[in-house]
């Protein structure tokens, strides 16, 4: 049969954004799928060199917009770095908290949205984002701002913790763990879901770390890697937690380790909750003028919840001269072409999900 | 000239063609009870459609938006939130969210545009069954927002589209889009401040100009 060239895109409601695939089928199978990227680009990292260094965040915020505040920390963090600033020991393990509550939150979203994709409407996906709710809830009573929250300062917070936090933190664990417990019984037993996820979208050990994809992608895979525990920041090295590994590398994996790793989440706020010092957990206020750079290069990587963020920063005095970010959901989707060959034209879009791209952060 | 103002898919010939009809088959119906029949009812009802037909449209429209799925950038997630279970917006008849554009009323461009996107955004719009309504939701799709030094960002998606409500907010909550799709409806219906013509929306006034 003749192969015919199928376009989608750049504005689709399955491709979770703005992207362009250019799919080459033969029949009904896929035998070359081409990504264009680049409708998002709007030049953030040379914005970012224009702006003093506590004015960025507002901008690595938007890099990731369904887990703000892990591009943002990352950022303050490799700022208090090439600063020399040390962060106070409450902030240490409200951040820990916080992340790990984005990473719920964002794991929770994707699910959602893929599950609506491959065809199981809208149950999951009220579901997942009931879960959602609560959790931006916290955040927003926390930091102030229900979705880009900018509470990070040198050194620590914009301001304390509400009284209650620790109770609300404990209380948002259990609601979170006896819902989330539920997920299985609706997806694992559902024909559906499992007939469009297993076995689709195979991506090999050796080829997941030739392609330098990182993350759940790449756990799914059968490679244990988390910048957690390989290169643990802030107090991730008393946390008791394992990082979920799968062997297939099919999509079902990925949902697996992600359903997973939301668990472990919730295991880690719960010590980070009961390890967290009472005290001040404020940071510097953001000045005109503020402490001076050392000039040495920084490099620093954390795991969010798509994979291994890298910033490489080379300070000036008061501004970033030249900032780069490796972004994983860029590195992530580059498997795609690889990946996607062989299946049919429907299994698209569910590896398109599995991989949980997000088109601000890979176009920056 | 009449005949036009009447609208809809029928002429005045055919309205006054139903009309005798009807008499005929009631004053018939009535005649076994020695009843009288006034033709007045009917004739009232057609002076009356001829009148409120514009205000019947304006408010079947106003009733029936249905907004593109479509999200480019941050936005996007407080507009899922919008259709998700905390707001619900199925209960005000909002969440229609179609895939095609030209089964689409509304469309609400969430995120920045850049000047690649562009002239897509602006084909869908012109792929939407008209008259059609533009939201700009939140900062980037108003004025360009944070990014407005950037080199490849459209300042405002005004410059492309006309639009008829403006958001603020970096991202606004999902209440608020519920706000301005109800504002939205206010307009269509021509009903702000007692202005009919400065009340009526841009999209809406066009088409009127353009006589769509």
């Amino acid at each position: 049969m003749a192969i015919m060239r199928i376009n989608v895109g750049p504005i689709h409601p399955g491709t979770h954004g703005v992207l362009r695939l250019v799919v080459d089928v033969d029949g009904d199978t896929i035998k070359q799928v081409e990504p264009h990227i680049g409708f998002l680009h709007r030049g953030v990292e040379k914005l970012m060199e224009t702006r003093m260094y506590m004015q960025n965040p507002s901008y690595t915020e938007k890099l990731d917009y369904i887990a703000p505040l892990s591009w943002d920390d990352l950022y303050v963090n490799s700022v208090e770095k090439a600063l020399g600033v040390p962060v106070k020991e409450p902030a240490l393990y409200e951040r820990v908290i916080l992340l790990e509550f984005q990473r719920i939150a964002s794991h929770l979203l994707w699910l959602g949205t893929f599950v609506n994709d491959i065809g199981q409407l809208f149950t999951a996906f009220m579901w997942c984002f009931r879960e959602r709710a609560r959790i931006l809830k916290l955040l927003e009573d926390v930091s102030g701002g229900r979705m880009f929250y900018v509470n990070l300062r040198l050194g620590g917070f914009n301001k304390n913790p509400p009284a209650d936090f620790a109770d609300r933190c404990h209380a948002l664990a259990d609601y979170l763990e006896q819902r989330i417990a539920e997920y299985p019984d609706m997806l694992d037993s559902n024909s559906v879901f499992m007939e469009r996820t297993k076995g689709v979208g195979v991506l090999k050990k050796d080829d997941a770390i030739a392609a330098g994809v990182s993350g759940p992608v790449l756990r799914a895979s059968g490679v244990e890697e988390d910048a957690r525990k390989s290169h643990p920041y802030y107090v991730y090295d008393k946390m008791k937690f394992r990082a979920p590994v799968k062997t297939n590398g099919d999509c079902y994996d990925r949902y697996r380790v992600r359903y997973e790793e939301m668990l472990e989440s919730i295991s880690i706020i719960r010590q980070a909750v009961d390890m967290m010092p009472s005290g001040d957990a404020k940071g510097m206020p953001i000045r005109l003028i503020g402490p001076i750079a050392k000039p040495d290069t920084v490099i620093m990587q954390e795991e969010m919840p798509r994979g291994e963020g890298v910033i490489y920063m080379v300070p000036d005095k008061q501004r970033p001269y030249r900032i780069s970010l490796r972004s994983p959901a860029f590195i992530n989707l580059s498997v795609l072409p690889k990946i996607s060959e062989g299946y049919r034209f429907a299994d698209l879009f569910s590896i398109v999900g599995s991989l949980d791209v997000i088109f601000a952060e890979i176009d920056r | 000239m009449e005949d036009e103002e009447i609208g809809a898919p029928y002429t005045k010939a055919q309205f006054l063609n139903a009309e005798q009809e009807m008499s005929m088959l009631t004053e018939q119906s009535l005649k076994p009870y020695g009843k009288e029949y006034a033709p007045a009812m009917f004739s009232r009802l057609s002076d009356i459609a001829r009148i409120k037909m514009k205000d019947i449209i304006k408010w079947g429209r106003s009733n029936s938006l249905w907004p593109l799925q479509f999200g480019l950038a941050c936005c996007a997630m407080e507009l899922m939130d919008f259709g998700a279970a905390r707001i619900d917006a199925e209960r005000k008849g909002y969440l229609l969210f179609r895939g095609t554009p030209r089964q689409c009323d509304v469309m609400i461009v969430a995120g920045w545009v850049t000047k690649s996107v562009a002239p897509k955004v602006k084909r869908l719009y012109e792929q939407m069954s008209k008259p059609s309504y533009v939201i700009a939701y939140g900062e980037c799709a108003t004025s360009g927002g944070p990014w407005w030094e950037s080199y490849n960002i459209i300042k405002g998606i005004d410059q492309v589209l006309p639009v008829d409500i403006y958001v603020a907010g970096c991202p606004p909550r999902p209440e608020n889009l519920f706000g301005a799709l109800m504002k939205l409806q206010e307009r269509i219906r021509g009903k702000i401040a007692g202005y009919t013509t400065r009340g009526l929306s841009e999209n809406l006034r066009r088409a009127e100009i353009e006589g769509i």
